[in-house]
């Protein structure tokens, strides 16, 4: 999505879909049981707009049960069924002809791929009968404004980057982006994965996704107020603090280093606060790997099942940490609204806030004093200064987010207007998210980009229709001003609503500002203006743009071919372990990866091992289950919540179980091709087909049949333990953002 | 921050303190049905709401990205009661099952209490002063052993926006980029 326009966030909310969307395209997402709210805005917007609501999915899923139109799909084929729609679309001249000249780069490439998707082709590689292809075409060609929802089913695949391409090009092909009711709406699992995505608790991005490179860092060293060159030492040499670190799909390896690792050390210790760590695929290796470590720690209000499925007898510290509710600040909704939640109560216990933690541990390894120091800073006169001895940090730490995270357009974020907001709930519109009274002209949780304090949130991105200070803005131009020799930015057909500039402009730097803008900047201000606008701590382009209507990060086209990635336009290639061996040669997976995330990923080799299907016939699909969440941790140690599912389970279709001889309710083995194994209960249900199976990923605790009660601290042990569907998650992971293929893969079903 | 310890006796203290109070032993500020011989009737405040002087909190359901907003009732320090929010822009007054058992979570028996340590494969309770300062001389030890990227960070979704900035911070002044959570899931 990111590489596609700019950001890789939703585009519109919830509340819009409600009131706006005539049609809602479910793809690998189940909000019935995974964000129930969230899904009645979907049912609101069938009652409201007549909205046509079509579920593709592996499974017969809660959503489908609600659906106009639903699509069993084969794991893994979601780009082939793109291809299958976008051959019809071009086919028939149903493409927005002039978004696409006006706002799309590279469409030329996708229609060329496009060509070889015929609906019979499209049926016979996705499973998805030919004429529902044709009849789905048609619905979507006819239907505006319609949008396109999607969740973990689209990521989790080893071409989880390719499906997020390709939905983006359908809504762009369709003309759908930039629209109320329309737009691409990844929806987000738990509460604060956009801020924690945001802030880039990740190893390829400093906060703000502004990379890895020297001058990103050079900039974060300004903002917190430390030497550049102190912060550099920090590292293990220069070139490491420029390197992607491990990932959290990989990491074990740097600890188990099997496949080749590419580190200064390897991995001697584990901190863990706040990750379910049997929500990670590859869960036997990973307890291999917790085996072997030096030190492990962990910082949770519950205990964190990476504490209990390992071996490990010595060296193993829980740190008691306060829930959400314990302390105060900000979450981020999936649409990027930014709440302020109070705290309730105290910390219980002798629970620490994660802050806190953080404090503590800073203090002890001799940085707290730089840590700490941007806190007390501000902008004063244009420049950053030290202006006070103290810091609160809730507050302060949230006006340190807004002062530096200037990329996605945090500069309006400060403590005071988000506190304002909570204390307002009732002054906001659900449809539109638009306020009254005293903060009127404002959208709740000024969702991202909010560019400034004057600024009121953008509920719909590149909307062009909207003036900018209202909400509006282009496509980012985020990929050069042109490629090979066609021009990247917006026609000159495409002028944002109120803008001072006509039709497309590049982003705002120090050098482009005056010739793009118009304008001639002052002596004072010339020497005081930042590089460009994402790192002028000065205020002074934003301050500019605002005045010229103009959004600080350009006016662009979006792209559908990505000149940087293996796959320049999305294509399909089978699963890693495809239970379609006939397909592999003809739609091979890539090529074996060296060094992403500092190890080795295998691809072909992997793949064309051997005729995976043989032995392993039964397609694995993982789902969830309404009354857990992630790996289940929280919910598991609710007597009620954990009373609706107290076994961990499969569901199977009666046929195939009747093949293999096991009743409803039976114990059944699940192998899976690198050679691991889960015991779980058989369930009869018609949801699945007899090639596939489904089953939670929320429980833990049992490991291939071995119950690891004993391992949990006294009075600790969820009220139930099962499981881990990810101890047979297969091997496989994206090329690019190393995300496990949790959502395609095979088994093998065996009578307990 | 380092004084969370005696904070916690001056909880128990306050606990201690309203088991008296519901005994019927002392002021009328909360349960007074709770022991037969020191029934009184119950005033006309107490007829309206059990927990007399009692706040709301408005706060977010802390499980999925749909943001729903919760009403918290706090009496003297506990979350007694747990409210929907008609008034929250996203969820008007709606939650699903786990929403509305936030209370719950909170209150949870299975809470980590207190830091433990594991020694010769049995969970052993230990200070908070204790535990901070083995761990971070065997941080600072393999630090010294291997350098900055011995280390692997696994921060939250839970965190909030402020704690996560503050986390992959955390990382970066350590000395690593080996930092990740679970947005790559």
């Amino acid at each position: 999505m990111a590489n596609t326009w700019g950001y890789g966030a939703m585009t519109n909310h919830f509340g819009d879909l409600l009131g706006h969307s005539k049609a809602i395209f479910m793809i690998g997402a189940n909000s019935a049981v995974a964000n129930p709210i969230g899904f009645k805005h979907m049912l609101k917007a069938k009652d409201r707009n007549n909205a046509k609501l079509i579920v593709i999915d592996p499974v017969y899923t809660k959503s489908a049960a609600k659906a106009d139109h639903y699509l069993r799909i084969r794991t893994g084929t979601d780009v082939a069924f793109i291809y299958g729609l976008l051959h019809l679309i071009f086919k028939n001249n149903w493409e927005d002809e002039s978004f696409i000249a006006d706002r799309v780069y590279g469409i030329d490439e996708v229609k060329k791929e496009a060509k070889k998707w015929t609906p019979q082709k499209t049926s016979d590689v996705t499973g998805i009968p030919a004429e529902q292809i044709i009849q789905i075409a048609r619905l979507m060609a006819t239907t505006k404004p319609a949008t396109v929802v999607w969740a973990l089913g689209i990521t989790q695949h080893s071409t989880g980057t390719s499906n997020t391409r390709i939905l983006p090009i359908l809504q762009l092909v369709l003309g759908n982006m930039g629209k109320k009711g329309g737009g691409c709406n990844i929806i987000r699992g738990h509460d604060n994965v956009q801020g924690s995505t945001d802030m880039c608790c990740l190893a390829d991005s400093l906060p703000g996704y502004y990379g890895l490179g020297e001058k990103s860092w050079q900039y974060y060293a300004k903002g917190w107020g430390v030497d550049y060159k102190w912060l550099q030492d920090r590292f293990y040499s220069p070139k490491w603090m420029n390197e992607k670190g491990f990932s959290l799909a990989k990491w074990w390896q740097g600890v188990l280093q099997e496949e080749k690792t590419y580190s200064s050390s390897p991995i001697r210790a584990l901190w863990v606060q706040g990750t379910g760590i049997s929500s990670m695929a590859q869960t036997a290796k990973v307890k291999e790997a917790l085996d072997k470590l030096d030190l492990l720690v962990i910082a949770e209000p519950f205990v964190n099942e990476a504490a209990v499925i390992t071996d490990k007898t010595d060296n193993i510290y829980i740190l008691p940490v306060a829930t959400q509710f314990e302390n105060e600040g900000v979450v981020v909704a999936t649409n990027r609204t930014a709440q302020w939640r109070d705290k309730v109560v105290d910390p219980l216990y002798e629970s620490k806030t994660d802050d806190e933690v953080m404090f503590e541990f800073a203090k002890k390894f001799g940085f707290y004093e730089e840590y700490t120091r941007a806190m007390k800073m501000d902008i004063k006169d244009g420049e950053l200064k030290t202006v006070k001895k103290d810091f609160f940090f809730a507050d302060d730490a949230m006006n340190e987010i807004a002062r530096i995270v200037k990329t996605i357009g945090l500069g309006g974020w400060t403590a005071e207007r988000l506190r304002e907001h909570q204390s307002n709930w009732h002054l906001f519109d659900p449809i539109t998210l638009k306020g009254r009274g005293k903060v009127k002209g404002q959208y709740y949780g000024l969702p991202w980009p909010s560019w400034d304090v004057k600024h009121p949130g953008s509920p719909v991105l590149y909307n062009v229709d909207e003036e900018v200070n209202k909400g509006g803005m282009g496509f980012r131009n985020r990929f050069g001003l042109e490629h090979e020799g066609e021009d990247l930015l917006a026609s000159d057909a495409v002028t944002i609503k109120g803008s001072k500039v006509k039709g497309g402009y590049p982003e705002i730097t120090a050098k482009n500002i005056e010739k793009v803008l118009g304008i001639t900047l002052s002596k004072e201000e010339k020497s005081k203006i930042g590089a460009n606008w994402k790192v002028d701590f000065s205020g002074i382009i934003q301050e500019k743009c605002r005045e010229a209507g103009v959004a600080p990060y350009g006016n662009a086209k979006a792209r559908a071919i990505v000149w940087t990635f293996p796959d320049e336009v999305p294509i399909h290639r089978e699963p890693i372990h495809s239970p379609r061996w006939d397909l592999v040669k003809a739609h091979p997976t890539y090529e074996d990866q060296t060094n992403n995330f500092r190890v080795d990923v295998k691809f072909k080799s992997e793949q064309q091992a051997q005729d995976w299907s043989k032995d392993f016939p039964t397609m694995l699909v993982t789902k969830r289950v309404v009354n857990l969440s992630g790996a289940g941790m929280l919910e598991r140690t609710s007597k009620y919540l954990s009373h609706i599912t107290p076994d961990m389970f499969a569901n199977i279709h009666p046929d195939l179980a009747a093949d293999l001889d096991i009743r409803d309710g039976d114990q059944m083995w699940l192998h899976s091709p690198q050679g691991t194994k889960i015991k779980v209960k058989a369930i009869y249900c018609f949801s699945v087909t007899p090639d596939r199976i489904a089953l939670p990923y929320n429980f833990a605790g049992v490991m291939q049949g071995v119950d690891m009660s004993a391992n949990y601290p006294e009075g600790t042990k969820p009220y139930t333990i099962g499981e881990s569907s990810n101890t047979i998650t297969n091997y496989g992971f994206d090329i690019i953002t190393q995300i496990p293929e949790f959502n395609a893969g095979l088994c093998r079903i065996e009578k307990a | 921050m380092s004084s969370k310890l005696s904070d916690l006796s001056m909880k128990v203290g306050r606990r201690g303190f309203l088991k008296l109070a519901s005994l019927g032993a002392t002021l009328g500020a909360t349960s007074a049905f709770a022991s037969a011989d020191s029934i009184r009737p119950a005033t006309k405040e107490e007829i309206k709401n059990p927990y007399p002087g009692s706040k709301i909190v408005k706060t977010i359901c802390s499980i999925c990205s749909a943001g729903c907003g919760i009403k918290a009732e706090v009496h003297n320090g506990v979350w007694v009661r747990q409210d929907v929010a008609q008034d929250h822009p996203i969820s008007e007054g709606s939650h699903c099952c786990k929403g509305i058992d936030q209370i719950d979570l909170v209150k949870s028996k299975q809470r980590v209490k207190h830091p433990m340590k594991k020694v010769n494969n049995k969970w052993e309770r230990i200070s908070w002063e204790t535990a901070i300062s083995e761990i971070s001389e065997q941080m600072l030890k393999l630090r010294k052993e291997n350098g900055p990227d011995v280390a692997m960070f696994l921060g939250s979704a839970k965190f909030n926006l402020q704690q996560a900035f503050y986390f992959r911070k955390f990382a970066a002044f350590w000395g690593t980029n080996n930092i990740d959570h679970v947005a790559r899931i």
